[in-house]
């Protein structure tokens, strides 16, 4: 245990840019948003005149429509989070035993003795687990700030952001959800990680064609087969993996239904699972027969992984 | 005593060639073995399947594990460095001391810092930032302040300035070395290591060519820089090699008798790179 976080701790240090400076990019570019916005405000705005008349308009609304709209703009400023998170992902795992196998560091590191087992843990603990917790400090503190900014806006119109907003909804309840559905998403997406670690293990050089191009010749013959065939073809690869990644557990869409705002778990496809955000429908995802061929999917993917990591030396 | 390295009939395939061709070795401990033959003689393939790095056929021990199954257990004691570019470029100096301390029970962290303390390396730099002379230093303080049984090093000096190259195994003999420790080495620079050796292993398209001890060797071998005159008396003795010195000819022999030699010229003990000249030339025998 102790040595695999020590190897988690390295791939920290390793992915320090990926791993702590994108999130806090993106935090920035939400603070920016919000300050340019203020300041746009402000300067075409008679003494924010207009600001003091939203505010007194949302302060008619009843609290509980104000609950709800809080509640939307904690889980749906994730997105932005979550779609970074998932390309940083992608790209670690791509580089995650092929770097140090490009750069001969591997054989440094089979020096030491820390098995490969433990090693291709690491990698995916840090995919899985180290990943989501940086981005979801970045976005705690990011929201914390805005709304420190929107109460300071609030208050300097004579408002009360207390009663206004502050008090309707319960962060900690949202900053839970968000973190439990970048978890539900992690597992959800194994087989994709398997895939890529395994990919990783073996790409000679450029391991992104190699991650891409088997599942994109696979669903090119598969198309083709149908048009010779002209049966219909239904779960084609390619649809197979356009559904996987849009039925993620991950908060994905702030959507508009029937009149109503609304925060999804992915973008609603298929009918095969509700996209409301709650834990039942996350773990509706994980138990599924689905979820479970993926699972095993994984484990094949992981296990090759390994005998080909025992093996790796220096490309 | 158990011997440090056991192999037997150790084979290596790549397709149709035998990189590694039923091997057999044994290397008791407190040795400094080097590992010598020519450019894809099997050296480096060799020494992977040792470190279980490569899988091989046919029985092979180190430190009565096997490497294709226990590398991690393996490496608790044993250390290698396989020449100087490969620490990971991107680690700073006292994250690297931090995970080695991590992930090695044998290492010591105050000795390290004392090895570094000698160099120009500090701790707040990043490997990238180094010359690859103080890469091989880092690389060489870190490795011997693990107390490892068998240190591996395969062209451990490769590519650096020869000022770096005898501090390396001068620090090497007189730092670590001692009779628990075992050390193997391949290297091209034959005259840099010749001294420290203990035991000669000659390597040749994949099998040994020769397997001795220094002294052995020095028992076994010698050369005769012979009288202009008595080269033909010379050639006669059936010499391992001859080879030509401004205009004098340079016999080596093999268990042959020195008094018969002596009448002949001057006698002297080979050096290995000489020696492995020879023995490369006559092939395996």
């Amino acid at each position: 245990m102790k040595r695999l976080l020590a190897l988690v701790e390295r791939e920290y240090w390793e992915h320090k840019g990926a791993l702590r400076t994108t999130p806090l990019v993106i935090g920035g570019i939400y603070i920016a948003l919000l300050l340019m916005s203020i300041f746009t405000t402000a300067h075409v705005d008679n003494e924010l005149y207009t600001f003091k008349e939203a505010v007194r308009l949302a302060g008619e609304q009843s609290p509980e429509i104000r609950a709800i709209v809080v509640e939307q703009a904690l889980l749906g400023s994730s997105v932005l989070f979550t779609i970074t998170m998932s390309f940083v992902v992608f790209f670690y795992l791509l580089g995650a035993l092929y770097d140090d196998r490009k750069d001969r560091s591997i054989l440094f590191w089979k020096s030491l003795p820390a098995s490969d087992l433990l090693t291709i843990a690491s990698k995916l603990l840090t995919a899985m687990v180290l990943a989501p917790f940086a981005f979801l400090v970045t976005l705690i503190l990011t929201q914390v700030l805005m709304a420190i900014i929107g109460s300071v806006m609030v208050l300097s119109v004579d408002g009360n952001p207390w009663t206004l907003f502050l008090s309707l909804a319960n962060p900690f309840k949202a900053w839970a959800l968000i973190g439990a559905s970048w978890l539900a998403a992690a597992i959800w997406a194994l087989p994709m990680y398997g895939w890529l670690l395994l990919v990783s293990s073996f790409a000679p050089r450029v391991p992104l064609l190699f991650a891409l191009l088997p599942p994109l010749v696979i669903s090119v013959l598969q198309g083709w087969i149908e048009f010779l065939r002209t049966f219909t073809l239904e779960n084609n690869l390619s649809s197979v993996i356009k559904d996987w990644m849009f039925n993620t557990p991950a908060i994905l869409t702030a959507e508009v239904g029937e009149g109503e705002a609304g925060v999804a778990l992915g973008v609603p496809l298929t009918g095969d699972f509700d996209h409301a955000v709650t834990l039942a429908n996350m773990l509706d995802r994980l138990l599924s027969l689905q979820m479970l061929v993926g699972l095993v999917l994984a484990a094949v993917f992981l296990a090759v992984t390994l005998l080909l990591r025992r093996r790796a030396t220096e490309s | 005593m158990n011997p440090i390295i056991s192999a037997r009939g150790l084979t290596k395939r790549y397709g149709r060639t035998l990189a590694v061709d039923h091997i057999d070795l044994e290397i008791p401990p407190g040795r400094i073995v080097g590992l010598i033959g020519p450019n894809g003689a099997g050296k480096t393939t060799a020494l992977k399947a040792i470190l279980g790095l490569a899988t091989y056929d046919g029985e092979l021990s180190v430190l009565g594990k096997n490497p294709s199954s226990q590398r991690a257990a393996l490496m608790e004691d044993v250390c290698f460095i396989a020449d100087v570019a490969v620490l990971p470029r991107w680690i700073r100096v006292d994250q690297l001391i931090e995970i080695t301390e991590k992930l090695h029970p044998g290492f010591n962290r105050k000795r390290c810092m004392e090895s570094l303390a000698q160099t120009k390396v500090t701790t707040g730099q990043k490997v990238k930032q180094l010359s690859k002379g103080m890469v091989a230093q880092l690389h060489l303080a870190l490795v011997m302040a693990i107390d490892a049984k068998l240190l591996v090093l395969d062209e451990p000096t490769l590519g650096l300035d020869i000022i770096y190259r005898k501090e390396f195994y001068t620090n090497l003999l007189t730092d670590y070395f001692d009779e628990d420790r075992t050390i193997l080495i391949t290297t091209h620079q034959v005259e840099e290591v010749e001294h420290i050796l203990t035991d000669l292993v000659f390597i040749q398209e994949g099998k040994i060519a020769l397997e001795a001890t220094m002294e052995v060797v020095q028992e076994r071998y010698v050369e005769l820089m012979a009288k202009p005159e008595k080269a033909l008396e010379a050639r006669a003795l059936h010499p391992l090699y001859e080879r030509e010195l401004f205009g004098r000819h340079i016999f080596l022999y093999e268990n042959v008798d020195r008094q018969t030699l002596q009448g002949l010229g001057e006698l002297h003990t080979p050096s290995v790179a000489d020696l492995f000249v020879a023995t490369m030339k006559r092939g395996v025998s």
